[in-house]
């Protein structure tokens, strides 16, 4: 029977002697979802992946990926699985076509040559190509196909985007989608969250190589914090409003307009504003980018501290 | 294993091909001089031995070079242990830590190709490489040998080679186990480097200095015939070579199964007063 979750992870924990990479990493991923996977360099993204490949071995915990242990059986998970590093590297002497042959060897020669064909057109990639004349997005794009090229189960993609012009970005994520669409679920690292927000549907973010927080991606962007801008008729002491619990100032302008960020419920925030002279009032939803932020800045200034 | 190993033969085509043919050209090349250094034995008699036994030793024994056996011992099988030792330290240092440090090996582990069979192709593909040079070495020695009328037989010649395998095999394997632990392949590279020219030295220094003898029953070098195998070839001294071999690569094969797959940065091994600097940063502690 198919294990229902493509990916769990329990406890992982990797250490370079006092360095601790990974600290209890939790993760679990559903199959047939696109998950993303947040953090800044060096929170422990890579470190994650390459611990569900094999390439390196975790310190403690458990790592399942498609119900497989991949330290006992490295070569199914591996043969059932696409994965793109995030520092990609080729050997320089092959032709493109030569690099994907030679990978598509190492799988018994799984895939199908026209579907390559059709990945390399979609994101304009030169089959022709010498490995050592190409450009580092180029590179990425031989990445691309490569992960894909033999329609794998689970896709673990270590910064898909990384190096590619806009267009070819929106290509990729279009793929990961049309994987998703025919049963393979996608597991994505990245910290351009503008590209998770748009086709992932759960994220984890990963600090300091502990997961703070695992969600819904859209129930992370409604989640109740928002940014108030208000304008008044009159300038105003604005004290009640930035005494409120949840609300923080962003920017006050001559006492005449105030933008707030608002943490909870903005029932308290309305009523107070009712004794005010209010000429305009929006708010407007935080972006996953916002959001993130918001998770790292107290570690900041505690650091800074 | 097959693709691994197809594909580390094909990257080392131009090694093979590059060595291959210059020393088979250096080996007709030398024969073709045989002749004419047998026609003036005694003036080269006089110079060799005015020249000092420090200087000598290096080549082995001389007084036989006027035979065609102590002649390729002499001009080729001698420095042949360096000239391509040096390659096989470069190469067996490289085998898979080149390509760790270049970040390529992360993406070919990342397909369903075990450790051992990327170890053992890889291995096989070193094999392959040192037994086309020596090969085409070989065929050199055997077409200078008709050319220019040298009594010496294809298999008397084959004999040297084996014993020059046995040595490469060592040293190779000895770098490559220590690429498996130090934290560069260069680094590797310069030890390996430094061992083989540690016991090039001892081997040689020992023919005139008694108190190097027991050392260099510890070289490998030692267990060298140079051109001393075309007449007799010691299966004992190229056995132990190649047991030795076989289990620096054993013990390379068995911490490659179990270490971490390094990318830039990532888990790497550091010397000991780098992390005293580490723990002096953590703690406050600032140099003197």
């Amino acid at each position: 029977m198919e294990h229902p979750l493509a990916l769990t992870t329990q406890g992982l924990t990797k250490s370079y002697g006092s360095i601790m990479a990974l600290r209890g990493v939790n993760l679990e991923v559903q199959r047939g979802e696109i998950f993303g996977f947040l953090g800044p360099n060096g929170s422990g993204k890579t470190t994650t992946i390459r611990c569900l490949l094999d390439l390196i071995r975790p310190s403690g915990g458990v790592v399942r990926v498609l119900g497989l242990d991949p330290q006992k059986d490295p070569l199914a998970v591996r043969a059932r699985v696409g994965y793109l590093p995030g520092e990609l590297r080729l050997d320089d002497n092959f032709t493109v076509e030569g690099a994907l042959r030679f990978l598509n060897q190492l799988r018994g020669g799984k895939a199908d040559w026209r579907f390559v064909r059709e990945l390399a057109a979609r994101i304009d990639l030169d089959l022709k190509m010498l490995v050592k004349n190409l450009s580092k997005g180029n590179k990425q794009k031989v990445g691309v196909v490569q992960a894909l090229m033999h329609r794998p189960e689970l896709l673990l993609l270590d910064e898909p985007t990384s190096g590619l012009d806009p267009l070819v970005q929106q290509t990729v994520l279009r793929l990961i989608a049309e994987a998703r669409a025919v049963g393979a679920t996608v597991f994505f690292s990245s910290h351009i969250l503008s590209e998770v927000q748009e086709v992932a549907e759960r994220v984890a973010i990963i600090r300091q190589g502990q997961i703070v927080e695992v969600a819904n991606t859209q129930s992370l962007l409604n989640r109740a914090l928002r940014r108030a801008h208000v304008r008044f008729r009159q300038p105003v002491d604005s004290a009640p409003l930035t005494a409120l619990p949840g609300v923080t100032v962003l920017a006050r302008d001559d006492g005449t307009s105030l933008l707030m960020q608002v943490e909870g419920e903005m029932d308290s925030l309305i009523k107070t504003l009712a004794a005010f002279p209010v000429s305009d009032f929006e708010t407007e939803r935080p972006s996953l980018e916002e959001i993130f932020l918001a998770y790292y800045a107290p570690t900041r200034g505690a650091e800074r501290n | 294993m097959w693709p691994i190993f197809q594909n580390a033969v094909a990257r080392s085509r131009g090694a093979m091909l590059g060595w291959g043919l210059a020393l088979g050209l250096l080996g007709m090349f030398m024969l073709s001089f045989f002749e004419i250094l047998a026609d003036q034995k005694e003036s080269l008699e006089r110079l060799l031995a005015s020249y000092p036994p420090e200087m000598m030793a290096f080549f082995g024994d001389t007084t036989a070079m006027f035979t065609p056996e102590g002649f390729l011992g002499v001009e080729f099988f001698s420095f042949m242990p360096i000239v391509l030792g040096i390659y096989a330290v470069l190469a067996g240092s490289g085998l898979l830590a080149a390509d760790e440090e270049s970040g390529t090996l992360d993406l070919l582990l990342a397909h369903p190709v075990s450790r051992t069979a990327l170890f053992f192709g890889r291995g096989l593909a070193f094999l392959t490489t040192l037994l086309g040079i020596l090969g085409a070495a070989w065929l050199g020695l055997v077409i200078g040998a008709r050319v220019y009328d040298v009594d010496l037989t294809a298999t008397s010649l084959l004999r040297p080679f084996l014993s020059l395998l046995g040595e490469l095999l060592l040293f190779g394997a000895f770098a490559l186990l220590l690429s498996m632990f130090v934290p560069s392949r260069r680094l590797a590279a310069m030890l390996s480097g430094l061992a083989l020219m540690t016991s090039y030295f001892i081997t040689s220094l020992a023919r005139i200095n008694e108190d190097l003898e027991q050392a260099a029953k510890f070289s490998p070098l030692n267990y060298y015939q140079s051109g001393d195998a075309i007449t007799q070839l010691n299966l004992e001294w190229l056995l132990g070579l190649l047991v030795v071999a076989l289990v620096f690569t054993l013990l390379a094969w068995w911490r490659f199964e179990r270490r971490d797959i390094r990318v830039a940065g990532e888990g790497s091994w550091r010397w000991p007063w780098q992390q005293f600097r580490t723990y002096e940063r953590k703690s406050g502690l600032q140099p003197r």
